[in-house]
């Protein structure tokens, strides 16, 4: 039986619209996996053991089976899920005030501006993902701490008392700040630890695809970009302050 | 080899760490199995037990065997039995603050997470004085910090084995079967490979840019890698597919390119494509429910113009990168 090349790329048409309709990711995953297979004219068992010379799940020749593939990539790349081993340290942790007190730490850096404070926490986030520590940011951190900082910061900037008195367009524009700052800080942060998932999901793939890295050489080679990030988000932070305090300063004269 | 660096190898491989990480995965599935008020125990307990007996014998079952369990995994997720308790569920309150018990601690509480680092490090250290695999040595001190992590938080919180568990399962369980899908992509990339779907999407980009010009195809490879990424919301799901189809064969092979140096720039191109699109509804699209935003879309309109900047530089380091070193 031959199926056109073209065919073999339905695989990465099920990922995409798999994904993109919200289904199970784990689901679309393997079905695009088994799918790409079998177009490819691959077997499902490799042709040995139990499975010697079985018509339809194997095939004659030494041709490595997907479900044997699939086992022996996963076994092989299970070193991604290592870390569930620090999860009773880090969850124990977090029953005696390891959040709590990271928010009292957070809180003792005090700055002028919303932008500043936000530079701040992302070199924090930075500082989080070096270490190899993952952090819920968004609900743990934006929501319940630098957010009502920021806005603080703000306030007394437009010398006013209430989030009311600020201009509603600045309250928005403050909180999609927050949001990205712990974007910004987790996406590039997290490539500075060899033991967070990106690095070691890179170290996998080009393992497989025959070409091994080694898991230092990922860290090294994330820095420039790492860095640049920082250096971009900054110059957006202070651009950003210097937009609103305009704004923020109309505010106040108007009270006065 | 050394008689201390054979000693090394033999105790602290990663074999030992993977058999740990079963068994802290066989206690999870323990207290799920016993937890009444997960409506799906049995089909959750199933779940890490199957990824539990995975760890610990992935080194000695035949693959034809392992790759049925994964299927299975998949199944019991695909048909929505992987949940959590309830009481588990209102523990975790967001930021986990209501429920923390009051201490006076206060910075020494950040001690067990330094350890994990601290610990992880110094594997890679001494592996690589006994002239062992450093690789190697951060992955089994990964494994090791969680236990000496464990320790120190007893010691330090006097709190108890059975409370580290509960709140370990209480992590696990609020990731749940994501936990397992690092490992899925990269499998799904190596049978990618063997199916020679790169060499196909390598020969269609051929067809679009002619010849052998460094500059476009590093744009294509970050471009290709940002769309992706934007279509599918992830990043890492997109990385398999591109390091298969652009990066490896039209770059770090005919080029001579180190691969660790392109490759984990061509993932950060990926996550620039993640700040602009709203497919990626944990970072983009549930923070504006969290802070009560009027528009929905307005964390990814705040990130757009940083993306565009940082994706121009990923193209220019790339090129620079291998064009110097």
């Amino acid at each position: 039986m031959h199926i056109p090349e073209i065919f073999k790329l339905l695989g990465i048409a099920i990922v995409i619209v798999g994904l993109a309709l919200r289904l199970r990711t784990t689901l679309v995953v393997v079905t695009a996996a088994l799918v790409t297979g079998l177009l490819a004219g691959l077997p499902l068992f490799t042709n040995q053991g139990v499975f010697e010379g079985l018509p339809y799940l194997t095939q004659a020749g030494s041709q490595e089976g997907i479900i044997n593939m699939l086992g022996r990539a996963f076994a092989e790349n299970r070193l991604m899920t290592l870390f569930i081993l620090t999860l009773p340290a880090i969850g124990l942790a977090e029953r005696y005030g390891l959040q709590e007190q990271s928010a009292r730490f957070i809180r003792r850096f005090k700055a002028a501006t919303a932008g500043r404070l936000l530079i701040i926490y992302q070199l924090f986030r930075v500082l989080m993902g070096i270490l190899g520590i993952r952090l819920n940011g968004h609900p743990a951190f934006v929501r319940p701490l630098t957010y009502p900082m920021t806005l603080g910061a703000a306030e007394a900037t437009a010398r006013v008392k209430t989030v009311d008195s600020l201009p509603v367009k600045t309250v928005e524009k403050i909180k999609a700040a927050n949001a990205a700052s712990e974007n910004y800080g987790n996406f590039y942060g997290q490539n500075l630890s060899p033991v967070l998932p990106g690095i070691l999901l890179v170290y996998g793939v080009m393992k497989g695809l025959g070409y091994p890295v080694s898991l230092w050489s990922l860290v090294k080679f994330a820095i420039p970009i790492a860095t640049l990030s920082v250096v971009i988000a900054a110059i957006q932070f202070w651009w950003f302050d210097r937009k609103e305090a305009k704004r923020l300063a109309a505010v106040s004269e108007s009270r006065q | 080899m050394t008689f201390l660096a054979t000693i090394t190898s033999t105790l602290f491989s990663l074999n030992t760490v993977y058999v740990m990480t079963g068994i802290v995965l066989f206690v999870f599935a323990a207290l799920n199995l016993l937890d009444r008020t997960n409506k799906t125990r049995f089909g959750t307990a199933t779940f890490w037990l199957t990824l539990a007996l995975i760890f610990a014998l992935g080194s000695v079952l035949p693959t034809w065997v392992l790759g049925l369990m994964v299927l299975l995994l998949v199944a019991i997720d695909g048909a929505g039995r992987v949940g959590r308790g309830v009481a588990s569920d209102d523990e975790v309150t967001m930021s986990g603050q209501i429920h923390a018990k009051e201490s006076k601690l206060g910075n020494k509480i950040f001690l067990p997470a330094l350890f994990i680092p601290f610990v992880t490090f110094s594997f890679a250290f001494v592996f690589k004085r006994l002239g062992l695999n450093p690789n190697d040595g951060a992955l089994v001190g990964l494994g090791f910090s969680g236990i000496v992590a464990m320790v120190v938080g007893l010691l330090l919180t006097r709190g108890t084995l059975k409370e580290a568990f509960q709140e370990g399962r209480r992590l696990n369980d609020a990731m749940g079967a994501v936990n397992i899908l690092p490992a899925l992509l990269a499998s799904l990339g190596v049978i990618f490979t063997a199916s020679k779907i790169g060499d196909l999407i390598a020969q269609g980009i051929h067809k679009i840019i002619p010849g052998q010009n460094l500059f476009l195809l590093i744009i294509a490879n970050c471009l290709g890698m940002a769309l992706f990424t934007m279509v599918m919301g992830n990043s890492f799901a997109a990385f398999p597919v591109i390091a298969a189809g652009v990066l490896v064969p039209l770059i770090v092979k005919p080029f001579g390119v180190d691969p660790a140096m392109v490759a984990i720039v061509t993932l950060t191109a990926g996550s620039t494509g993640t700040l602009m699109t709203p497919m990626a509804a944990n970072f983009n699209i549930v923070p504006t429910a969290l802070l009560d935003m009027k528009d929905q879309y307005g964390v990814i309109k705040f990130q757009i113009p940083f993306a565009l900047t940082i994706w121009i530089m990923h193209v220019l380091v790339m090129w620079i990168m291998i064009r110097t070193l």
